[in-house]
């Protein structure tokens, strides 16, 4: 039996296909979101197909998930990233007590007890905290975004950002250059400030051990790295952190019909 | 959309043979008699010249504006309103223009803009309370400096504590608010016309009550029937027959939806998850109760619809409406809604609570993780949604529908 979950998330969908004989992953897929969550999911969905030598007709069950999941029709069904995110975490830790995922347009973090979730906190309404707060800071300074975490682990001291807002961060730090700033202090001063807004968020929730991190952020070893110091703890990691929304979807697919 | 053409429009539409027209439109009885009322009360502010009109904030005795027949007018009330009728953008952008903080509560924000956008009847006096709400004895009082009526406005100081001194020093201005609005109005006190006052906000008393009873069993409700609409006549029209009326047919309604309900009890099913709901809710267009519906939970109950107060004493109005403004959960400590809200979780065996948060509304928000951590030790989880009750600009239509999708999953994942 196998089952599908696609993850439509604002800047990346990803697609997973399980095998429910040993819950192996057969295939997956990322790729870039654009402008119709509707063509990204189809995309990706196929994509995973074509990787995993099967068809449509194969899948016994597709659920979605992430922000665009009311919009996708060959969806069996919809279920938010909370539990899909806790429910693909678990299957790679089953002993997890907490979740920390950053993605494009969100974070979160999701408490769990005996395997399930039981409370979660989102970010509020702005981009801080995000995905894409990093990106448009890595665009503004012309550095790859792949840098960061080097740069974040070889430099000393860092220069605070101020500014919550996107937009007036980007201004800050480039008005920070200008000023002649060391741009590796500022990429420093840029991770902490996601870090910190995510350990408040922890913080809220209440931290318990272990814990994992998700999603595309969870990739940069710089965030990771600042997380651990703040919230004094080790943070595990998935193989591909990135799919863990669309690996929980395609589990939880399995209790479909 | 002003007050020319709202007067034209309840002209129209208050006219009986029309209103009860429109009323008989409702699926829900309750639901007809409120909007029925609500108009009724509102064509009374805008167009009946022979009583004075007083705005009043929410947690004022309207019964003692009943008394001196003063016509009640809620600007809180009437802001809830404006999002409803979609006008509220506009609104917040005229409050915008007069130095209204963006922090400020959207309910007052809004009211203010209408305000000055002449939607509201223009007012002979203004009463506020401090009970619960910090922004509407200052935004009160600006109304009043706008209507340039500053010598009638009349702020209540409800003390912090309850104690034989804070219902002197209550009762005590109360009364001196009665005397003061009766000679400026030239009347007579009438106490005999108090105590039937009183008399009738008791009878509405007994009634809520006895709706609220009923409701601990009560699963399948009329369509669209939503208690958090009832603001009102819960609030504002106690002491008059309307409130009494309207809460005996909603017993009665409710009534033969519980028979129905027990009649269904063969097939019991899937129970719905029951759902305490916090503080109040979006009063635009929202679809968070059809997510509460698809995911098979309900609300059955509304800590707003709780009756917080004693039976009042018609022989001692005064001193009565004092000790049901002491008595207000929302006032004092926040242990005194605490102790409310954890009693409602039992009484209405709750599954999980959810605190909409309002924008600047500190009393709400302000008390978040307390209520969160009590209800917690009960094992109720709650969810706390950052949002707006008016301004649906200042809320994230897909983040408030994820949080509250996935707070009801994890809900009906437990057994």
């Amino acid at each position: 039996m196998y089952t599908c979950g696609i993850d439509v998330g604002s800047v990346s969908t990803e697609a997973v296909i399980l095998d429910g004989k040993d819950n192996k992953i057969l295939s997956y897929a990322i790729s870039p979101t654009g402008s119709s969550s509707k063509n990204a999911a189809k995309n990706a969905f196929e994509d995973t197909l074509n990787k995993a030598k099967l068809k449509s007709r194969d899948i016994k069950a597709i659920i979605a998930t992430g922000y665009g999941r009311i919009n996708i029709p060959f969806a069996d069904k919809n279920i938010t990233e909370i539990s899909c995110h806790a429910r693909g975490a678990i299957s790679l830790f089953p002993d997890l007590k907490t979740v920390i995922d950053i993605g494009g347009q969100d974070s979160k973090v999701i408490k769990l007890e005996n395997g399930s979730p039981i409370d979660f906190l989102m970010n509020d309404k702005c981009a801080a905290g995000t995905g894409r707060f990093l990106e448009v800071m890595a665009k503004a300074m012309e550095i790859d975004l792949e840098h960061f975490a080097p740069i974040f682990i070889k430099t000393d001291g860092k220069v605070d950002i101020t500014s919550t807002c996107t937009v007036f961060a980007e201004s800050e730090i480039v008005s920070l250059i200008g000023q002649g700033v060391d741009k590796d202090k500022i990429i420093k001063g840029l991770i902490y400030s996601i870090a910190n807004r995510i350990t408040s968020m922890v913080e809220r929730i209440g931290l318990e051990e272990p814990v994992c991190m998700t999603g595309g952020v969870a990739k940069n070893l710089g965030v990771v790295k600042a997380l651990e110091e703040n919230l004094g703890v080790k943070i595990k990691i998935p193989d591909e952190p990135q799919i863990t929304g669309a690996l929980g979807a395609a589990y939880l697919s399995q209790n479909i019909g | 959309m002003n007050q020319k053409y709202i007067k034209r429009l309840l002209g129209i539409i208050a006219k009986k043979p029309i209103l009860y027209t429109y009323g008989s439109t409702f699926s829900s009885v309750s639901d007809k008699y409120l909007n029925i009322f609500t108009i009724e009360s509102l064509r009374n502010a805008y167009s009946d010249n022979s009583h004075p009109v007083g705005f009043g904030s929410l947690f004022v005795p309207y019964e003692m504006l009943h008394a001196l027949e003063i016509t009640p007018f809620p600007p809180e009330v009437m802001a809830g309103f404006t999002a409803g009728l979609g006008i509220a953008s506009q609104t917040i952008k005229q409050s915008a223009s007069n130095w209204y903080s963006q922090d400020l509560c959207t309910f007052h924000r809004s009211a203010s803009g209408a305000l000055e956008l002449d939607v509201f009847p223009k007012p002979d006096f203004i009463l506020a309370t401090n009970l619960a709400c910090d922004a509407a004895q200052k935004s009160f009082y600006i109304y009043s400096k706008k209507y340039g009526i500053e010598k009638n406005f009349y702020l209540i100081d409800v003390p912090y504590h309850y104690s034989k001194e804070s219902l002197q020093y209550l009762t005590g201005q109360l009364k001196n608010i009665y005397m003061d609005i009766s000679s400026k109005t030239g009347r007579e006190p009438d106490y005999s016309k108090f105590r039937e006052i009183i008399s009738l906000s008791n009878e509405f008393r007994n009634w809520a009550v006895k709706v609220n009873d009923l409701r601990k069993d009560l699963t399948e409700y009329p369509p669209y029937f939503n208690a958090l609409n009832y603001i009102l006549p819960f609030h504002v029209l106690p002491g008059t027959e309307k409130a009494v009326t309207l809460y005996k047919h909603m017993y009665r309604e409710l009534k033969k939806y519980l028979a129905i309900q027990q009649g269904k009890n063969g097939s019991k099913g899937n129970l719905p998850k029951r759902i305490l709901w916090l503080h109040l809710k979006p009063y635009y267009k929202s679809e968070i109760f059809d997510i509460l519906k698809k995911e098979n939970c309900i609300v059955v109950f509304e800590e707003i619809n709780y009756v917080y107060w004693p039976e009042l004493d018609p022989l001692k109005p005064f001193e009565s409406l004092a000790k049901k403004m002491l008595s207000h959960f929302l006032g004092g400590k926040i242990d005194n809604r605490v102790k409310v809200i954890l009693d409602i979780a039992r009484e209405y065996k709750i599954d999980g609570a959810v605190l909409f948060s309002h924008w600047g509304c500190r009393q709400s928000n302000g008390g978040a993780r307390i209520i969160k951590d009590s209800l917690k030790k009960l094992g109720i989880p709650t969810l706390v949604i950052d949002g707006d009750c008016v301004d649906r600009n200042n809320s994230s239509h897909g983040q408030i529908k994820t949080r509250m999708q996935g707070f009801l999953e994890i809900l009906n994942s437990k057994t």
